[in-house]
């Protein structure tokens, strides 16, 4: 005679019942779903904003005193009135043994009457050939370089900012307003951040042409790693008017802003656990319940309750398994449509996949759905183990 | 606190900096305004999305370059470029259509709409992005009014490399309001033919296949 498992009488059992056990498992499924979606989002998230802060070449922004909301709205408005810092700041700021590099910058808009029916602004970032393409060093060139002389009339072009000019290298190109002719060097490949829209020259060559003669915007500051940064930004700020934006500091207001956003979403995660919980405890409850009489025979021929008690908690844990799989499918095969629904609800999205699910994730929920379901069999297995096995057949044969 | 504030103002900056550059394609900037200006007798307007590549491939590219008499250039001019075309209504009666171009230029992108009645006949012409030393001139509504009444039967005799006209026609007689801007009239010039061109592909062969005519049998019978 074959010997059947005791996992082999939990499975049939579940058969038993399929509607029964199909909405256990697509309860425990939906909730698999959301904990690997939202702890995927949590992975994600961190890392396309890391890998954006990466790339932007340096962590710390020194920019003129004022009110940048100001400068923001005036800049957009023709650059005037912009707020603008000496250029000597910047060789105070690289003697600090904490910084790595730095790269001046000035940023430039002009009024373009030719732009749409009433006009438009176009904008100008210049950097320094030197210092820039280094600490940007995650740029890549599409065609051509950077520029070949540090007050060059050369342009480098973004993705976006080319293709809106038709711009190609060595094509020509002129500044709105100023009337400067300044010749393209380079095209940069798409990177799905500012810089695909921006139009890069010299920064000497910007000076020269907007007249500022002596003055920058701002200026990038890459840390050391082993930095102190809020020591350093204590620092900077002892310069003479100007303000500080570290970019860590960003990130942490990204992250705590999103973290607000995340604790209503883990909340939800906790209640579709809990009901999904209930779920498994009511179907494994119900099973007992209906098998009485045989959990009576079982024991009358010499099943011992812990016997029963492993049968009756092997069924949840099956259960559980098997949602966690299905769930963790979903959560899988639904990563782009969450990607795209997540960006389009978020303030900010950095670039990159918003949604990273990886095995170590995967195994991880598995785990917790699978604890879960050990948990939520615990009370079933008790009472199905403790029932006395006369009672048991007779209150079948009463009811 | 006030940190926080600083750091997404100037995050906002960088975008709003972005956003400047954003919008690439050939989009009208404000389709409701910019349909009304041109078609002040409007009710509606529809919105297509086409491109060479989606509707006919590889032989649609050699045939419009054969209609141009140009290849498609550069990085920018390629086949599976999005064409935005703007069917205009008045109640259900469709009256005619606007469609805009990218073109190179000589020192920036020009981006060239035309408005056309439903036998393709230009009814107005206008410049939506021009950046060229003569860029006012080429914006003075006496340049754009050289154009209207003209359809693609005109510039078919009309050279966009040579910039010649033979026999000479209506084309010809376009002035350039700067000598010195050349390369940018004929940019201006080829860019209305290839538009015409467009449109006649994507819109009035569909147009005259649902009624049963050709675009060359309409422009006999006009």
């Amino acid at each position: 005679m074959k010997k059947i498992s005791l996992f082999q009488v939990a499975y049939k059992n579940l058969l038993r019942k399929k509607t029964r056990s199909v909405l256990t498992l697509v309860g425990i499924g939906l909730a698999a779903w959301v904990l690997v979606s939202l702890f995927g989002f949590n992975q994600g998230y961190e890392a396309s904003l890391n890998r954006d802060i990466d790339n932007l070449g340096f962590q710390m922004l020194v920019i003129a005193k004022g009110c940048p909301y100001e400068a923001a709205t005036l800049m957009l408005k023709g650059g005037t009135g912009l707020k603008y810092l000496k250029e000597d700041v910047v060789g105070l700021v690289a003697r600090e043994p904490e910084v790595e590099g730095v790269t001046p910058m000035l940023m430039q808009v002009v009024f373009d009457p030719n732009k749409g029916e009433s006009g438009g602004f176009s904008a100008f970032l210049g950097v320094d050939p030197k210092t820039f393409p280094t600490l940007k060093g995650a740029l890549k060139f599409q065609a051509g370089g950077w520029f070949t002389e540090p007050e060059a009339a050369e342009a480098v072009f973004g993705y976006e900012a080319a293709e809106l000019e038709q711009r190609e290298v060595g094509d020509s190109y002129l500044i709105p307003e100023k009337n400067v002719e300044v010749k393209v060097v380079g095209v940069l490949e798409r990177t799905g951040t500012q810089d695909d829209g921006t139009i890069f020259l010299p920064f000497r060559t910007v000076q020269r042409v907007f007249g500022v003669e002596n003055e920058l915007t701002g200026i990038g500051i890459k840390v050391r790693k082993e930095a102190d940064i809020a020591k350093f930004e204590e620092k900077m700020y002892a310069l003479p008017d100007v303000q500080v934006v570290s970019l860590a500091q960003v990130k942490t207001t990204i992250m705590s802003l999103v973290g607000t956003a995340r604790v209503l979403v883990f909340s939800i995660a906790v209640i579709a656990i809990l009901i999904a919980m209930m779920g498994v405890v009511n179907t494994i409850l119900m099973s007992v319940m209906e098998r009485r009489q045989e959990i009576g025979i079982l024991k009358s021929m010499g099943a011992q309750a812990l016997d029963i008690f492993k049968l009756v908690w092997l069924e949840t844990v099956i259960l559980c398994l098997a949602g966690g799989a299905i769930g963790s499918v979903l959560a899988l095969g639904t990563a782009k449509i969450t990607d795209v629904l997540v960006r389009h609800l978020l303030p900010y999205a950095p670039s990159g996949g918003l949604v990273q699910i990886d095995v170590r994730l995967v195994l991880t929920t598995l785990g917790v759905v699978t604890l879960i379901g050990l948990l939520s069999g615990i009370y079933p297995s008790w009472r199905a183990g403790r029932l006395r096995p006369l009672d048991a057949i007779r209150s079948e044969v009463e009811s | 606190m006030k940190i926080r504030i600083i750091g997404w103002l100037v995050l906002g900056l960088f975008a709003a900096a972005a956003a400047l550059y954003a919008a690439v394609g050939c989009d009208l900037n404000d389709p409701d305004r910019d349909v009304k200006r041109l078609f002040p007798e409007s009710t509606s307007y529809k919105t297509l999305y086409v491109s060479i590549a989606k509707k006919g491939g590889e032989s649609l590219l050699r045939k419009v370059e054969a209609r141009l008499g140009d290849t498609f250039k550069g990085l920018y001019e390629t086949a599976d470029v999005p064409y935005t075309m703007y069917q205009i209504f008045r109640g259900g009666e469709l009256i005619g259509y606007i469609h805009g171009v990218n073109q190179k230029g000589q020192y920036g992108g020009i981006q060239v709409f035309l408005a056309l009645d439903t036998k393709g006949v230009i009814r107005g012409f206008y410049f939506q992005k021009l950046t060229s030393k003569a860029a006012k001139l080429f914006r003075e509504p006496a340049f754009g009014a050289q154009f209207i009444g003209l359809s693609l039967k005109d510039f078919e005799v009309y050279n966009v490399v040579t910039g010649a006209e033979d026999p000479p026609g209506r084309v010809g007689r376009i002035k350039n309001p700067d000598p010195g801007s050349g390369s940018d009239f004929r940019a201006a010039l080829r860019a209305t033919k290839k538009n015409l061109i467009l449109v006649d592909e994507f819109l009035l062969s569909e147009q005259g296949a649902a009624e049963g005519t050709t675009p060359a049998s309409r422009r006999q019978g006009e």
